[in-house]
């Protein structure tokens, strides 16, 4: 053998491929990782620190720039959390609405992982069609809360706005425009044999591995695990709704795929059945005092965002403002997993694993 | 081989599709009602009541009042509010807040400038930024018919 | 000296510079279809100039060379990448009267030079010193020395036919039965070859965009950076008229309509296979870099070996041999 030189490689924080401003100091062996060290926090905001100076409301608007790709489902880990400490009760009408917004953001945010991943392997086509139906369900959130991605749209005891006139019947059509669009994407994407090939026993994650890591959501499941909050600890109204959850059997990328296709199938399920089952009339807004004042105490509660387990961590010392806020945010943890599974692999598979593991760079940093 | 041959036919039929994008800079896009855009300001509805300065999340509302010219009424009349649009994000907290609609959304959302210091607005260009306003307006108004029906 | 032969390849030239203007237009434009929006559309009607303004801009820009680069060798890089581009062109008869130089060994001529193209990626690569151009050219370079061999031997097979190295003899061998018939398995393996030949996708590793940013010209700017993009889309040009030429008949007229010209025939083929290009482009995702590899060696050479083999044992064969021994 000869012996080779090692050469670091930094990729990023500018690269197209990094989904954001995430680097990698990439040691490398000819084509062969060696090692990885991921660098984070360029886009740190401090959202958790601001937090303490702000009341709950207006924490509101800087969860939607966490994860900016499900803004709602993080505004409902906040209020969530807000209102399992208040102990609020909220309308039936409300939460439906939440429901029904927080599945079609978890389309959303499939179908542009699913674009980029594949503009990551090297197919445009894709990317446009998913962006192209991913447009309608941001014109819907953008009738229905006046904006396209930071929503601001979930308050403690409600919702900000009620549906308005026709929204359901178009949100329905969508669900019925989408299902059998989804054969095209199995058509383009999931036959192709390129794609079969680059994903196919790639970065292969036990269960025991993705356990130790802390993963969740797909990067979970797809090791043969069904954990999914919205069926092991129920919140909101998931109880009332079939469905399944997907699980994958190798562990690889391809099957990360899969599971993420099948969720929006699953999601798509879920809005039809809470559509369906809207009720008439009610209010969005429950009963909640003027200001806001959390009791002493904290409280812990997790939810299943489009990328895994979004918790929220509220110490409140009884005031109008946390005393301390912390997030879980999937995207972090499950970007630990990266350089154990980096090492040893192909230069060449470093943006397929990374672009695998879904992550947004707003929520790494938070 | 297959796949890629059927994935070959996909990308044909869609050759022939109409194409979905705008044509933004030259039609005009319209947004919906509830669009939440730059704000218009009303100053002859505004009661000085400082609520939304201190629901701002991002602190870009300075306003300041001054006694009623009139002495006879109680109160207050604004003298300067300005928004700094380099730091808001449109949240629309302000207007949530406002008791008497004083500030109100638009549906307008160009706010390109070539000099960062245009991007401080004052009273008199808000109060002129007064078309497409939202008509929808605040949570829970009376008149507001609740829509949404099921089908 | 004889006036044409002085003309004729500044005209060429320009016919190719206008080709690639057009070249680049026609692929944003069918790979905008295809992903249904309109493609470029703000300069000149329906974006037709919008290569020229790409260009001019490219003209305009400041030159800028790295610090730390090789210098000469990096001034020098675009230069001897697209030299052989225009090159291979001499070769190829577009009409039976249209043509530059006929001589025996046609095929051969434009294999041997097209490959000189490679040692101008390299060296681009390597001045630059940067370590994504560098990649981008090993594997580059990896990748078109494998990729030349199963295209040589795809063509085995037609010398095998026709007897002869000349594109013209080729062509008018092709007067019954065009070779994409009998030579089909010849023409798979020489257009998957083409497409790496091309760096086009699937096979588009050396500017993987997603992965090495930009592959070799990650340091090139302004009028090198032109080169380069100006090559390869001349090679594009070059493969396109070598595939009519050699599978597609060259300018011979199918099913007897002599009536239109030949070299409208040579066009609508030649764009046939330029369209099939881009078509792919926007559909498929890009091969790894060792599957590439094992593609080539293991799949494509052996299928290109099976060919000559097919077509020595097929030319004994009464009744088929009209198609084998021409």
């Amino acid at each position: 053998m000869l012996r080779t030189e090692e050469m670091l490689l930094n990729v990023g924080p500018q690269h197209p491929s990094t989904h954001g401003v995430l680097r990698l100091v990439v040691k490398i062996d000819g084509e062969r990782i060696v090692e990885v060290e991921p660098v984070i926090g360029y886009l740190h905001r401090g959202t958790e620190k601001l937090a303490e100076d702000l009341n709950y409301t207006q924490i509101i608007p800087y969860t939607d720039r966490m994860d900016y790709l499900s803004a709602m489902t993080n505004n409902y880990a906040l209020v969530h959390a807000v209102e399992k400490m208040m102990g609020l009760e909220i309308p039936e009408r409300a939460d439906y609405l939440r429901v029904i917004v927080m599945e079609l953001n978890r389309i959303a945010s499939h179908l542009v992982w699913m674009g980029t991943y594949l503009l990551d392997i090297g197919a445009m086509s894709p990317f446009l069609y998913a962006f192209r139906d991913r447009e309608q369900i941001l014109s819907l959130f953008n009738e229905l809360c006046g904006a396209r991605l930071t929503y601001n749209y979930m308050r403690v005891g409600g919702v900000k706005w009620d549906a308005p006139p026709g929204w359901i019947e178009k949100a329905d059509a969508f669900v019925d425009y989408l299902l059998p669009q989804m054969d095209e994407y199995h058509g383009l994407i999931t036959g192709n044999e390129i794609f079969v090939r680059r994903t196919k026993g790639i970065g292969i994650v036990s269960q025991e591995l993705a356990i130790q890591y802390a993963l969740s959501g797909a990067n979970l499941r797809v090791s043969g695990s069904d954990w999914d909050l919205r069926k092991k600890e129920p919140y909101s109204l998931y109880d009332r709704f079939q469905f399944d959850v997907p699980v994958g059997k190798n562990g690889d990328l391809y099957d990360k795929y899969l599971c993420r296709m099948q969720e929006i199938v699953e999601s798509l399920k879920i809005v039809k059945q809470a559509i369906d089952q809207f009720p008439e009339k009610g209010t969005i807004m429950g009963k909640v005092p003027r200001v806001l004042r959390v009791p002493e105490g904290e409280i812990y509660t997790g939810i299943e965002s489009p990328r895994g387990e979004l918790g929220c961590h509220i110490v409140s010392k009884g005031k109008d403002k946390p005393w301390r806020l912390k997030f879980r945010r999937p995207s972090f943890y499950n970007l630990q997993i990266l350089p154990t599974l980096l090492v040893g692999e192909s230069i060449s598979n470093l943006v397929a694993i990374l672009g695998g593991i879904d992550i947004v760079l707003g929520e790494v940093d938070c | 081989m297959r796949g890629l041959v059927k994935g070959l036919g996909i990308t044909l039929k869609n050759m022939t599709k109409p194409s979905v994008t705008h044509r933004y800079p030259d039609v005009p896009l319209p947004m919906p009602d509830r669009f939440r855009g730059i704000q218009y300001f009303d100053p002859d509805l505004c009661i000085v009541c400082n609520q939304c300065v201190r629901i701002c999340p991002t602190d870009c509302i300075t306003l300041t009042g001054k006694k009623h010219p009139d002495p006879e009424k109680k109160g207050k009349v604004i003298d300067t509010y300005d928004i700094n649009f380099e730091i808001c994000i449109l949240c629309d907290l302000c207007t949530e807040v406002c008791p008497t609609e004083a500030i109100v959304m638009t549906n307008n959302y160009e706010l390109a400038v070539y000099s960062r210091d245009d991007l401080f607005k004052n009273m008199e260009w808000l109060h002129q930024n007064d078309e497409n306003v939202r008509k929808e307006n605040n949570l829970n108004k009376p008149n507001l018919a609740p829509g949404g029906n099921k089908k | 000296m004889n006036p044409v032969l002085v003309m004729g390849p500044i005209l060429l030239l320009f016919v190719v510079l206008g080709f690639v203007t057009m070249a680049i237009l026609f692929e944003r434009k069918v790979i905008g279809w295809i992903q249904m929006r309109p493609g470029p559309n703000r300069v000149g009607p329906w974006g037709i100039l919008q290569t020229v303004a790409d260009v001019l801009k490219l003209l305009i820009k400041e030159d800028i060379i790295p610090s730390k680069a090789d210098k000469p060798l990096f001034k020098l890089a675009p230069a001897i990448a697209f030299i052989p581009a225009f090159a291979v062109l001499a070769v190829i008869p577009f009409t039976e009267s249209l043509q530059f130089s006929q001589f025996a060994v046609g095929i051969l001529y434009y294999l041997a030079v097209s490959s000189i193209t490679i040692i101008g990626i390299l060296m681009g690569g390597w001045a630059s010193n940067n370590k994504y151009a560098l990649l981008g050219a090993m594997r580059s370079a990896a990748q078109m020395i494998s990729y030349e061999i199963p295209l040589v031997m795809s063509v085995v097979g037609i010398i095998l036919s026709v007897g002869s190295l000349n594109l013209v003899e080729i062509v008018e061998a092709q007067k019954q039965v065009w070779f994409i018939f009998p030579q089909f398995l010849g023409f798979a393996v020489f257009f998957i070859a083409s497409l790496s030949e091309l760096n086009r996708t699937p096979f588009d590793l050396p500017e993987a965009e997603s992965e090495l940013v930009a592959g070799y010209h990650v340091e090139y700017t302004g009028f090198r950076f032109a080169f380069f993009m100006l090559s390869e889309y001349v090679y594009v040009f070059a493969m396109a008229s070598l595939t009519t030429v050699l599978f597609l008949g060259g300018w011979n007229a199918p099913f007897g309509l002599t009536m239109i010209p030949g070299i409208v025939w040579f066009v609508l083929k030649f764009l046939l296979i330029v369209f099939s290009l881009f078509w792919i482009r926007a559909t498929m995702p890009r091969v790894r870099v060792d599957q590439l590899m094992e593609f080539a060696w293991k799949v494509l050479l052996p299928v290109a070996l099976f060919n000559i083999l097919l077509t020595a044992v097929l030319q004994e064969v009464p009744y088929l041999d009209f198609l084998y021994r021409l």
